[in-house]
């Protein structure tokens, strides 16, 4: 077993809105490495790192708005948000929860700020992931996970250090609740301060840390502050981290798909065929409709 | 929808070599232009024609109630400019602004000119592309006094597959000169007719 370094470690981008409601960072898919491709089947990492929001009758949020091809995942650190789609679902999402939502072969959805949570406003603290779907799935039915806090398994490390939330895949003997298309893992690493977790997974897996609290030191050596993002080589199975202080650490990997990614706006496809059919099925409303 | 630089839009469709090309766009100004910066306010002479490499202009009017009326949307790869003003030299009635982020060509007469003079087939493209857009104008013309709201809904998403994601429902109900609540009671219907989830 051979040590996965560490390849980039990248900075928050200044902060842009999406809709009034959603304050991010965003990661993936930018510039230098952290292309779709390099990363996939994480296609997309925004990361709303935590902002006050003051109170709002009107609760913020983003609009009505399509998606096909992928798996949008929403970790809700702090704050609610409560969604609403085409075919009629939705819910809340509360701090700790996790929402899985295939888009596959379409949805439309809208997500606002927990009506009552946007009234009294606070901190707000989210990770927006899409996560890639091969060919064969990118136009199945639509379905939902709605993944409460209390449900998300975890396993408990030695000497104090803390504990993994295994959301999907697995670490060590303890699986995630969540299913996927595709192989991959995706865990919060809770870590007290000098907590330590080693992690293993194949080479070929596209690997990403995000600090969401605190800092931490990847293999012993490399520091990594608050808000950044660790892309790791895929150069070896095994890595440790240990926490500087208190840490909150997102650990995705995953298979990569080994297809062409044709992404504009909402749609992840395989080619521009696909792309323009899925633009002509959302404006002929094959999508349905959705209330703004 | 595809960052189209301008370079590559006159290669690709005029008879010129890269060097020359370059020299002759030294005389044209590339700006990034922020969402919502008005290229062309009203009452303003109209100097240039734009062409959008990245982001989305639209070009629009005020009437007298105060209403806005969008004339057209310039995504990728697309022209707009106000004639009256910049070839009859009249005072702007007219608005140009982005709507997104976007990177911008300013092109003026004497450049037009000078493109004229120095490629054969630049008259004969520049040629096709005014009637290509006086086409385009006629059956807009045609589809406002003759067709019904879902009619022109499916022309217009044909012609802008993705401008119902960028911009506001009302700008495009204000491009079809129907109300929002209309365009939204369109797409309802169409997706009753076409939903299959």
């Amino acid at each position: 077993m051979k040590t996965r370094t560490v390849e980039l470690i990248a900075s928050p981008k200044e902060p842009h809105f999406v809709g009034d409601g959603f304050r991010v960072h965003n990661f993936i898919p930018s510039g230098y490495r952290l292309d779709m491709q390099r990363v996939n089947p994480f296609i997309l990492l925004d990361y709303n790192s935590p902002y006050k929001f003051p109170p709002s009758s009107q609760p913020k949020g983003v609009g009505v708005h399509p998606h096909r091809g992928f798996e949008t995942v929403t970790i809700a650190y702090k704050g609610k948000v409560e969604h609403h789609d085409s075919s009629g679902g939705g819910g809340v999402i509360g701090e700790g929860d996790v929402q899985w939502m295939t888009a596959a072969s379409g949805v439309l959805h809208k997500e606002y700020h927990e009506r009552e949570w946007s009234k009294s406003g606070g901190e707000f603290q989210m990770v927006q992931l899409w996560v890639n779907l091969p060919a064969k799935y990118k136009m199945s039915p639509p379905k939902y996970q709605a993944i409460k806090n209390k449900t998300i398994p975890r396993h408990v490390l030695e000497d104090n250090a803390g504990q993994i939330e295994v959301i999907a895949g697995a670490y060590k003997d303890v699986k995630g609740v969540a299913s996927t298309f595709t192989p991959l893992h995706m865990m919060n690493a809770k870590l007290n301060k000098g907590g330590k977790a080693d992690f293993e997974f194949p080479a070929h897996y596209n690997t990403v840390l995000l600090v969401l609290e605190g800092s931490i030191v990847i293999n012993g050596s490399e520091k990594m502050p608050t808000n950044h993002l660790a892309l790791m080589a895929n150069d070896g199975e095994n890595f440790t981290i240990e926490a500087g202080e208190d840490a909150v650490v997102l650990v995705l990997s995953g298979a990569p798909i080994d297809e062409p990614i044709a992404a504009h706006g909402p749609f992840v496809m395989n080619s521009k065929e696909e792309l323009m059919e899925a633009f002509n099925d959302f404006n002929n409303g094959k999508f349905g409709y959705l209330e703004d | 929808m595809k960052h189209t630089t301008f370079k590559t839009f006159l290669t690709s469709n005029l008879m010129i070599e890269e060097k020359e090309i370059i020299s002759i766009l030294e005389n044209c100004k590339v700006k990034q232009v922020k969402k919502d910066e008005f290229l062309l306010r009203k009452n303003e002479h109209c100097s240039h024609t734009f062409f959008v490499e990245k982001g989305l202009l639209r070009q629009y009017s005020i009437d007298n109630k105060g209403k806005e009326h969008v004339l057209s949307f310039a995504p990728e790869n697309w022209f707009v400019t106000d004639r009256e003003s910049s070839y009859f030299n009249q005072p702007s009635v007219y608005f140009i602004q982005a709507l997104e982020d976007s990177q911008v060509v300013f092109l003026d007469e004497s450049f037009i000119q000078m493109l004229s003079n120095k490629v054969p087939n630049f008259t004969d493209f520049n040629n096709r592309l005014l009637h290509n857009h006086i086409r385009h104008l006629q059956n807009r013309i045609n589809h406002l006094l003759s067709t019904n709201a879902e009619d022109r809904y499916l022309q217009f998403v044909k012609m802008y597959p993705d401008i119902l994601l960028r911009v506001p429902q009302t700008m495009v109900a204000s491009y079809l000169g129907i109300t929002p609540e209309s365009l939204s009671r369109v797409r309802k219907e169409l997706a009753k007719k076409n939903f299959k989830g």
